[in-house]
């Protein structure tokens, strides 16, 4: 009886140590999937590849999943033949193809506060003697008008969107033709400079190299690359900024009593060739070096200005500080510009184009026909933007062809609509050209006229 | 899932081990008998919670990693996905050539092939035309500071390239040429718009070339180049003085062109017109194998019969022009110049592999064979979709062709690439407090005011 009792006592034991174990087994189980499913097991994957695997197994079509990627193109895979030639572009990935030789520069010293370069005190001198020993390289071209170099840029490798590189090629096309008619030189970046003013900030470090490099400039136009002209034969007051150094487009009051970080903006303005426009770029410099700096930056910057937003430091916003803390020392010498668009906000000005082409006329810069409309925030090149893909490439399209409108009909031509990038005759050919005169005077305006004595 | 099958089979599993007896060898009295029946609620009530909760944290930690697709989708992921179709909507429909216009205007009228073509009504007197507004307007002179004025003409189709690729080396060319024009005192003229539906593709240079010289007459040499054409040497400058005798000005070799009459004799993609009566008739006899359709057809297989070693195809600018030039020799040849002692236009394929050999050997401001003015891609078609050549090789020559020459732009501001594939720059020369002395060494334009300086 013992015997019988103590097996059954031992089963008793074996069914709970069964018991316990089958419950330590589920918990160890469930620690595995949870840890599996948050970490990662290498080669044995996470339940996404799993679900992946099934999908596969399962589905009829390919899809490849993008699930946070917005403006990436989702292709099908085409089942070309020549594909496996090699001479589609197509398939073909660019990114493979750059290789860096040489290695990177040394790194900066952490604990030196960033320059952009030497210190210069005597650039007026310099400039001076400079200018005196080459007439020819004079910073004025006529009377009123001084040496302009247009500046902008895009980044050296394709745009992310696949049609960003498109409207990056419209829009220097449209920088080229205002340029032409104007009498002013352009120049377009590809180029980093400065790892460290890497982004909004890489005009900084290229605005002063371009400064010091071409003297024969009086004034340097920054434009980003989103701003296209709108009115082409609207002349830049040049006049009226003689005494000063700086031009940007914005507001005294929004600026300097509301602190406001968008009471100016830094997608176009003009600075002159200059000290104190060494100076104010040294000044300006300090919050750009990527990292901890910026982050910082970007902190002080947000409680500082009115309705900014939490993000790094924006070169912007950097000038708006500036000026705001600083006002004794720059203001002089900053003019804010809003009787004409220098920049202009695209958001209340492409919807009007038509009714601005029924009432008005280019060469008025200002709200009634814009000089330039920067399309703030479309990011064409990247992968997001602030604003709805749609909205922004056909309003850059619309703009565009407002401009293009006023260089065609030079030629006796004009788009069909605004949204066409079809042309259609304005005019006939005639076999006497020399007699028809376009209606804007912009084959041979007054702005482009060179001092008769040029040889 | 399966995963909570098995753990409910399992649970199960386990819940079936404390019921009633697993084996069969043992006595009719079971283990439960022996506990009283609240005893046995009570453990069943225990394994079912147990169950529930495993049952739970299961799901729970499946939903968190895998997600259940329809049953449960995150709000994220569909408004994700919303946007994603939406977007390539809107890409394939700025891609496509579908014009909002088109329904407006359904059909052009048809071309018809009993009036021949024309650019424009015949003018006859362009040069005294020419000049009198030369005098009549002093202040657009043809010479400025000695140079002859020269504007220099480029384009590409309105729509996107095929492949955002192609748009991306458009970009490039275009700022290149931009550069050299810069350091030269070149105008440029970027046309996107097609002036003439019935001369388009490569023949839609010509209505646009005489557009140009008759509205600028201030222009002294309208400079075609094609849009898949760089320059490779920054500093070399078209001998202008050279072609004083002469209206046109074209690479090309006059063996090949009168004795073998081989259709890649001249190329157009790269050529100089002087804005004179005499240009304009040639581009009125040049046109007429253009217009699209059976005329174009048509002059091809003409052209195809008469010209060595072209293929079979519809007819292009570059053939008709030699045609033109072997068929009516002595009325225009006295006034072409075939040039070629210098790559006014360099086929690419002999010449991208050696730039490293030239850098070391030669320096900018040669022209020629040891370093050519210009690089032009002929046949890498990168805007299409398919080239005659390997892509990876069109495309790794023409970013090494760029790098090339904004080497030679960069170096002013003290810059180099990190070898000619890359996109990153390096310094080659620290900043300096002085940096006016680079420049009078460096700026290309200084230099050659000193080398040049003769008076028109």
């Amino acid at each position: 009886m013992t015997e019988s009792w103590f097996g059954q006592r031992r089963r008793r034991q074996l069914q709970r140590f069964l018991q316990k174990g089958k419950l330590t087994i589920l918990c160890l189980f469930l620690t595995i999937i949870v840890l599996r499913g948050n970490l990662g097991a290498g080669k044995f994957g996470t339940p996404e590849t799993d679900i992946e695997e099934i999908r596969e197994t399962f589905s009829f079509y390919r899809k490849r999943v993008e699930p946070r990627r917005v403006l990436e193109e989702a292709e099908t895979i085409k089942n070309d033949d020549a594909s496996a030639s090699g001479n589609n572009y197509a398939t073909f990935d660019i990114n493979k193809m750059f290789v860096d030789e040489e290695g990177d520069d040394i790194k900066p010293d952490p604990n030196k506060p960033y320059s952009l370069g030497p210190k210069i005190s005597d650039w007026d001198e310099q400039r001076g003697d400079w200018l005196k020993r080459n007439p020819n390289f004079s910073n004025f071209i006529g009377p009123d008008k001084p040496r302009v170099l247009l500046v902008t840029g895009s980044a050296p490798k394709p745009c992310e969107n696949p049609v960003g590189d498109h409207y990056l090629l419209k829009s220097i096309k449209n920088k080229i033709d205002y340029c032409r008619l104007h009498g002013i030189e352009l120049f377009y970046n590809m180029a980093l400079l400065d790892a460290e003013m890497a982004g909004f900030w890489a005009k900084l470090p290229l605005i002063r190299k371009l400064l010091l490099s071409h003297p024969e400039v009086e004034f340097l136009w920054w434009m980003d690359s989103d701003a296209m002209f709108t009115d082409m034969a609207y002349e830049v007051p040049w006049e009226r900024y003689k005494d000063r150094n700086f031009v940007m487009h914005g507001w005294n009051e929004m600026v300097y009593d509301e602190k406001n970080w968008i009471g100016l903006n830094t997608g176009s303005f003009l600075l002159r060739n200059c000290q104190w426009s060494l100076d104010i770029l040294d000044a300006w410099a300090p919050m750009g070096p990527k990292g901890k700096v910026r982050d910082e930056a970007g902190k002080v910057l947000t409680s500082a200005l009115k309705g900014r937003p939490v993000f790094e430091a924006d070169d912007q916003s950097a000038m708006v500080y500036l000026l705001v803390t600083e006002k004794d020392k720059w203001a002089e010498k900053v003019y804010l510009e809003n009787h004409y668009y220098l920049h202009g906000y695209w958001g209340i000005l492409v919807d009007k184009y038509e009714e601005m082409m029924e009432n008005y006329h280019p060469g008025l810069g200002d709200h009634r026909w814009p000089l330039v409309t920067h399309f703030v925030g479309c990011k064409p090149c990247g992968k997001f933007g602030d604003y709805p893909v749609e909205r922004c490439l056909k309003q850059m399209d619309r703009a565009f062809n407002f401009g293009d409108n006023q260089i065609l009909q030079m030629y006796g031509f004009t788009h069909k609509s605004l949204a066409s990038r079809r042309v259609k005759r304005t005019r006939n050919e005639t076999s006497n050209p020399l007699e028809v005169k376009d209606d804007l005077g912009l084959l041979h305006p007054a702005f482009k006229a060179v001092k008769v004595s040029s040889s | 899932m399966g995963q909570e099958s098995f753990t409910a089979q399992k649970r199960g599993g386990g819940a079936a081990a404390t019921l009633p007896t697993t084996n069969g060898g043992r006595p009719a009295r079971s283990v439960s008998s022996l506990l009283p029946r609240g005893r046995q609620i009570h453990k069943t009530f225990n394994n079912i919670k147990i169950t529930i909760l495993c049952g739970f944290v299961t799901i729970l930690v499946l939903r968190g990693t895998i997600g259940l697709g329809n049953l449960v989708s995150s709000e994220s992921d569909a408004v994700n996905q919303h946007l994603i179709e939406e977007t390539n909507r809107v890409l394939d429909e700025i891609r496509s050539d579908k014009d909002p216009d088109d329904l407006d205007n359904p059909s052009e009228p048809e071309y018809n092939p009993n009036v021949t073509y024309t650019l424009g009504p015949k003018i006859t007197n362009w040069d005294q035309e020419r000049k009198s507004w030369l005098d009549r307007n002093p202040d657009f002179p043809n010479y400025v500071n000695g140079k002859a004025r020269i504007l220099l003409v480029t384009g590409s189709p309105p729509n996107p390239c095929d492949n955002s690729i192609g748009d991306h080396y458009l970009l490039k060319a275009i700022k290149n040429k931009i550069d050299y024009c810069r350091l030269h005192g070149i105008e440029i003229v970027y046309n996107m718009a097609h002036l003439d539906k019935e001369l388009a593709g490569y023949w839609a240079k010509l209505p646009l070339i005489r557009r140009l010289m008759l509205s600028h007459p201030e222009v002294e040499w309208i400079w075609w180049m094609d849009s898949d054409a760089l320059f490779t040497d920054m500093v070399f400058e078209v001998p202008l003085k050279k072609y004083d005798g002469y209206n046109m000005v074209i690479h090309g070799y006059p063996d090949l062109l009168f004795d073998q009459k081989s259709w890649i004799a001249v190329n157009t993609g790269s050529f100089l017109f002087r804005n004179c009566q005499w240009s304009l008739d040639l581009l009125d006899v040049w046109a007429p194998m253009g217009p699209k359709g059976p005329v174009r057809d048509e002059a091809g297989r003409v052209l195809t019969a008469n010209l060595k070693g072209r293929p079979a195809f519809e007819a292009d600018d570059q053939s008709a022009l030699i045609y033109l030039f072997i068929s009516q020799r002595n009325v225009w040849m006295d006034k072409v110049f075939v040039e070629n002692s210098y790559f006014l236009h360099g086929y690419w394929a002999g010449l991208v592999d050696r730039y490293e050999e030239m850098i070391e050997k030669y320096h900018p401001g040669l022209g020629d064979e040891r370093w050519p003015f210009v690089t032009h891609f002929v046949g890498c078609k990168p805007c299409g979709s398919y080239g005659d050549y390997p892509v990876e090789k069109c495309l790794r020559s023409m970013e090494r062709a760029f790098n090339f020459a904004d080497n030679q732009v960069l170096k002013l501001y003290g810059f180099r690439h990190r070898g000619l594939v890359s996109t990153k720059i390096k310094r080659i020369r620290n900043e300096t407090v002085t940096p006016l002395e680079f420049v009078d060494q460096l700026d290309i334009r200084h230099s050659e005011q000193g080398s040049s300086g003769s008076q028109s």
